[in-house]
């Protein structure tokens, strides 16, 4: 045989081990995958509406209507409605995602439809780079962006240090390319579901 | 037995030849002595949780990948060794990924960016082209299971200077009063610079001081 046939043959037969090692596991683990990222997106939730008791998950139909899910099931954008104990409306929370600098970043944000604006922001999976662009999830400047951000016209993430308007993110110096990734999906999501949910406004807030 | 240089200290030179288990623990610790993995080393040891973790995470990895490595050894053509063992290498490391996004999600929310690392390590690839290719299947297993146990226990001694310096805690736990101000540099990049340089100083002096004496035994003895 050949140097170059033993070559193929070798590679050819490792990658198919690590290809049915990796999709064994991928199976074995994806039912328990998709449990732990139900509690991350329900923590994440309560973290963005302080005092939210009650949740109610709509997901985003094609057709543009609003359909209630059970859980992490539903492909797309999904919104997260949050009530108190008495059943008070107290916002939405809405999951974006785009890619990276290293991969999908996903995250969700809280949007007040009486100010329309996101009034809070949280990064739940990402792959960005280890002290540069995973400041996104923890940079508390980066944060405040984040208080007030106005979503009535379309959001921009402008360079550090320069933001002038209540719709501008001010990047993260040295993590401009997850910066704008941020700013991105925000601009996509708001622009897409925002209609949505003001749509919605009186079912959203009686919670049915 | 050959010697290996080896890429870390650039003085270090490798033997085969002893316990593989135990030098990799101690003699030829991969961050005290090799200076290997350093992008880990520094990153994740702002708390000794985060090391723990990312050393039983590298620990499994290395046993597993150099297993299989070192069972396919003599059928892997020289030219495409260093693809092989890559493809192996990040096989394990996507199964760790899976696994620990499955058991624990503090844990995966910590090292999440991190456990793509190991398979860049540079002390996972040099392994296995330094031994794990050439010595048979237990003796590379006990070298993972040695390299990786040292791995840890540096980053577990780093982690708990980081820690109980820039936080006040172990584990967690609070060691000193309220009136303890922590000293934060230590949990930031810089403080992993200065810690391993203070370990590393303390393992030099150590070793200059028990050289000193070994020769001073051998001139005693000669007198």
């Amino acid at each position: 045989m050949s140097t170059g046939t033993r070559m193929v043959r070798l590679l050819g037969t490792v990658s198919l081990l690590c290809g049915i090692l990796i999709v064994g596991t991928n199976l074995a683990t994806s039912s328990r995958i998709r449990h732990n990222q139900e509690i991350i997106m329900r923590d994440s939730v309560a973290e963005l509406l302080p005092g939210i008791q009650k949740q109610i998950i709509y997901a985003i139909e094609p057709s543009g209507e609003l359909k209630i899910v059970a859980g992490i099931e539903a492909g797309g954008p999904r919104l997260f409605a949050g009530y108190d104990g008495a059943g008070k409306f107290l916002g939405v929370v809405i999951e974006t995602s785009d890619r990276g600098y290293a991969d999908v970043i996903s995250a969700m944000y809280a949007y007040s439809i009486e100010k329309q604006a996101i009034t809070g922001f949280k990064v739940v999976d990402m792959r960005e780079t280890p002290g540069l662009g995973d400041r996104i999830r923890s940079d508390p400047e980066f944060e405040k962006n984040f208080e007030d951000l106005d979503a009535t016209h379309p959001i921009k993430t402008v360079k550090h240090g320069t933001k002038k308007n209540p719709w501008e993110i001010d990047a993260i110096s040295g993590a401009t390319i997850s910066s704008r990734a941020v700013g991105r999906m925000l601009a996509k999501s708001v622009e897409d579901v925002t209609p949505v949910v003001l749509k919605n406004r009186e079912r959203i807030e009686r919670g049915n | 037995m050959s010697e290996i240089s080896c890429h870390g200290s650039g003085e270090t030179a490798i033997t085969a030849e002893g316990n593989p288990f135990r030098n990799g623990l101690w003699k030829q610790n991969p961050v005290f002595v090799m200076v290997l993995g350093m992008c880990p080393t520094l990153a994740i040891t702002n708390s000794v949780r985060n090391a723990v973790s990312m050393g039983l995470a590298t620990t499994f990895v290395m046993v597993c990948s150099y297993g299989l490595i070192s069972m396919i050894r003599t059928l892997i053509p020289k030219q495409v060794r260093i693809a092989t063992y890559i493809a192996i290498l990040a096989t394990a490391v996507t199964v760790v990924d899976y696994l620990v996004k499955a058991i624990s999600i503090p844990i995966y929310v910590a090292l999440g960016a991190y456990i793509p690392l190991i398979v860049s390590n540079c002390l996972t690839l040099e392994r296995a082209e330094a031994y794990a290719g050439k010595q048979p299947v237990i003796k590379s297993m006990l070298d993972g299971l040695g390299m990786g146990c040292g791995f840890t226990i540096a980053l577990i001694m780093l982690g708990a200077v980081r820690e109980v310096l820039g936080a006040g805690t172990f584990l967690g736990v609070h060691l000193f009063g309220s009136h303890f101000e922590p000293w934060v540099l230590f949990l930031l990049p810089p403080g992993g610079f200065i810690s391993l340089a203070m370990w590393l100083l303390v393992f030099a002096a150590w070793k200059e001081r028990s050289a000193k004496r070994a020769a001073a035994a051998q001139e005693e003895a000669a007198a």
